[in-house]
């Protein structure tokens, strides 16, 4: 094999690349390598740990063809450390392959790449398209909703529900839920569960155009021009959280999202070991109370404005399910709607009826 | 080596596969996976993705199939499937103190659209020579919908799977047809729902929402018995659905005609379509359930204790199952699964009180039934009126509660023991032939339960 590459665009698809490459050392050697093919489908890079995979085409000159495999971490960090602009030559022979890019010259030792699995595609016809960037910052957002524990593997994933040309992302850790909608203009149903961890990994590897995601049980793929990303998926059933949603408001409070975010942060400081605050929905007073109270540090109360219905009710929360919340939406004012004691909060965007957001109390 | 064991066949199967493959490969590809089940000589392995399915089909099936046909030539082939993740062996977790309560999304799993249990799956599902024919026929109903067998009648008595069949065939018919739409329901549900939307004078609503259904599938319905209106509801449904060939379903207790109290164009309705019971399993079938059951919990039991339970308990799937799941939290307490000696000992628990029926009561239920006076079944009488029903008496009393002979023939009136046994063979011959004694009998037996 021998290929010429610029260098720019080399070192940000192995970069992308190598993301996807087995970081664990007791398994195959070969899923640590990229892939690196050169053959009449042009240059390509492959990469894969068995949960997910990429296949990423790379423009370039192909002098002769052939395939090598490259030990990924090795490959990122002489990519990245690459400087200035202009070309770079790839060439193999023997067992190593060798970088040459200017007068710096050096010899990378390849693996036998005869083991490197397949990327599977799905076999189903369901698909939908969707612009990247917005796919991208939905991915990334929705995931770090859901559960980190693998205990249950359907929280520990993204749900994504196709229907009536709208997609419907959904995570939960079983503390807070999140549901963010897309409207996609195009019908189509389905529906299918990306293991969150994947899914960022995922997210970082879309590009800003359009991206096709197509999925049958066992498998999903996002394709775009000039590449592929793979993922397994999730094979369990996703609770109906439709149900938990409460129907009814006890108390209801519409504050300015940057108020409680700065109030959120000063109760933060004082909030105890169970990282707890408790807010007071006020009607009387139009105001929303924040308090927090640590023995070791001290305590603060606070309150900010806000159109409140409804009866007074005090409610404890965690504060980082709080706030995280209102990191999800870039609405000016939420809607905070309770619906007793020991129910969950309902958050929403003023505005914007695509977002919702569930958070549970704490015990009183 | 017990070949049928899937765990120790696996086990069997790696030492060997470890001895040809590198130790890199093979702790990456073989970690993981586990034979899920062996099933008419096709050995069922369980990996966890699509990328280790391409990778066994492609690298190591021949591998594979070498050792097992090595083990022996009754294994035919290898298949692969990917398993659901819930079936995994999920890593342990030291749970953290989390004074947030959670929310109450284990209460959910039941989807609220389609009222389906995702749990109830034909994966999951057994089958024997019981209920191979409802089987089939459920498998003909979801290729054709409407078309092939409509309605589907199931039925059988409590604990034969019938909830599981029909809920598995809704569960499938969703997966093969995700733009249409599954209902299930119980009768119950399906009455109380008519009798609130009459109160709240939106029955047009309650007609609107049944009948946008593609496939409806409802359970239990003897219970509609008596409930003239609802009765009435669910034959004009009927018929709208049946028009439009959408699939429908239904189990119950009993076969459609023998529902009492059933308005007779309905019944005939029901049995229009297709009609199979499923009878009580055998013992090997029961064997394979207790055997799938605890293997679903990732318990296996060993062959003896398997048949012991399959034949201390009869008939009902369900009694099987809370046995299981005994065996099961056995098996977490204590981590190992129980032997025979243990099984034994918490199987008192589910001994069944023996029934006990006494003469006076079967013959008071049986003169009701035929309406004569109790009292002249004691009699010398030889009016044929009464003949029968005494014989019938004489016959039940010995097929079902094991009555002795010279007993039977003592409590009825001081009869010799030879007129006990001429009358139970009599019987016992003519049920055969006679269709309409043996409907009889049967109806009589419900009574006496």
């Amino acid at each position: 094999m021998r290929i010429f590459l610029d260098k720019k665009k080399f070192a940000d698809a192995v970069h992308t690349c190598a993301r996807f490459a087995e970081r664990r050392a007791a398994t195959l050697p070969v899923l640590g390598a990229i892939l690196i093919l050169a053959g009449k489908e042009g240059i390509k890079l492959r990469a894969t740990n068995l949960e997910t995979g990429i296949d990423l085409a790379l423009s370039g000159e192909c002098k002769e063809d052939g395939v090598v495999a490259v030990p990924a971490v090795v490959l990122e960090q002489l990519s990245a450390a690459l400087s200035g602009e202009g070309a770079l030559e790839l060439e193999h022979a023997g067992d190593v392959v060798r970088v040459v890019a200017g007068p710096a010259r050096s010899s990378l030792k390849t693996l036998p790449y005869e083991d490197f699995p397949a990327l599977p595609l799905p076999e189903g016809k369901s698909h939908f398209a969707v612009q990247g960037t917005l796919l991208k910052e939905l991915l990334v957002a929705i995931a770090s909703c859901s559960s980190s524990s693998t205990v249950r593997p359907e929280l520990a994933s993204v749900y994504c529900a196709l229907s009536g040309g709208e997609l419907t992302l959904v995570a939960t850790d079983s503390f807070r839920l999140v549901e963010k909608k897309v409207a996609l203009g195009k019908g189509g149903t389905g529906k299918f569960l990306i293991p969150a961890k994947n899914a960022v990994d995922i997210a970082q590897a879309l590009p800003a155009g359009e991206v096709t995601v197509s999925f049958d049980e066992h498998q999903c793929a996002f394709s775009f021009a000039g590449g592929v990303v793979v993922s397994r998926l999730t094979n369990a059933a996703y609770p109906d959280y439709r149900q938990i949603i409460p129907k009814e408001a006890a108390a209801e409070a519409v504050v300015l999202r940057k108020d409680l975010d700065a109030a959120l942060k000063r109760a933060t400081i004082f909030a105890d070991a169970f990282q707890k605050v408790t807010l007071f929905f006020d009607p009387k007073k139009k105001a929303l109370g924040i308090l927090a109270k640590n023995q070791n540090v001290g305590e603060s109360a606070d309150s900010i404005g806000a159109a409140s219905t409804g009866v007074p009710l005090e409610l404890s929360f965690n504060h980082r399910y709080l706030s995280s919340a209102l990191a999800l939406t870039g609405a000016e004012s939420v809607t905070l709607t309770a619906a007793g004691l020991g129910r969950p909060l309902l958050i929403r965007a003023k505005g914007d009826p695509s977002f919702l957001y569930l958070v549970s109390p704490m015990n009183q | 080596m017990d070949r049928t064991n899937p765990k120790e066949l696996w086990e069997h199967v790696l030492t060997q596969v470890e001895l040809s493959v590198p130790p890199a490969a093979f702790s990456t590809w073989f970690r993981d996976s586990r034979i899920v089940k062996i099933e008419g000589g096709i050995v069922y392995v369980g990996v966890p993705s699509q990328f280790f399915r391409d990778m066994y089909v492609k690298k190591y099936h021949l591998l594979l199939l070498k050792i097992i046909r090595a083990v022996s030539y009754e294994f035919r082939n290898l298949e692969y499937l990917i398993v659901k993740d819930e079936r995994r062996k999920p890593p342990r977790e030291v749970k953290s103190e989390r004074p947030t309560i959670e929310l109450p999304l284990d209460d959910f799993y039941i989807n609220k659209s389609d009222n389906l249990n995702p749990r109830y799956t034909f994966d999951s599902f057994v089958v024997g020579s019981f209920n191979e024919l409802a089987y089939a026929a459920a498998q003909a109903a979801i290729e054709r919908p409407g078309i092939a067998y409509n309605p589907l009648f199931i039925y059988g008595e409590t604990g034969r799977g019938k909830t599981h069949l029909i809920q598995a065939v809704g569960n499938q018919f969703k997966k093969l047809y995700p733009a249409r739409k599954a209902f299930y329901l119980t009768s119950e549900k399906f009455a109380v729902d008519y009798t609130d939307s009459v109160q709240q004078g939106a029955a047009n609503r309650f007609k609107e929402k049944y009948r946008q259904y593609d496939l409806l599938i409802m359970d239990d319905v003897q219970f509609l018995s008596r409930k003239e209106k609802s009765e009435e509801e669910l034959f004009h449904l009927f018929n709208y659905l049946h028009d439009n060939n959408k699939q429908i379903v239904f189990s119950s207790d009993r076969p459609p005609l023998a529902i009492p109290d059933i308005a007779a164009r309905l019944a005939g309705r029901l049995a229009s379509g297709m009609t199979i019971d499923i009878g009580e399993p055998d013992s090997e079938s029961r064997m394979a359930i207790i055997r799938k059951k605890a293997a679903l919990h990732g318990v296996y039991l060993s062959d003896e204790v398997v048949e012991y339970v399959a034949g201390a308990i009869g008939g009902s799937i369900r009694e099987l199952e809370g046995i299981v799941n005994n065996m099961v939290c056995h098996a977490q307490v204590k981590g190992a699964a129980p032997d025979l000696i243990e099984v034994r000992q918490s199987l008192r628990s589910f001994a069944r009180p023996q029934k006990a029926v006494s003469v006076k009561q079967v013959v008071s239920k049986v003169s009701e039934y035929y309406g004569i006076d109790e009292e002249s079944i004691y009699e010398k009488t030889r009016r044929r009126e009464v003949v029968r029903p005494r014989q019938v008496i004489m016959y039940l009393l010995r097929e079902d509660f094991n009555v002795s002979y010279p007993t039977i023939g003592t409590k009825l009136g001081g009869r010799d023991h030879t007129t006990v046994i001429h009358s139970c063979e009599k019987i016992k011959r003519e049920v055969i032939e006679d269709n309409i004694l043996a409907k009889e009998i049967q109806s009589i037996r419900t009574l006496l339960v």
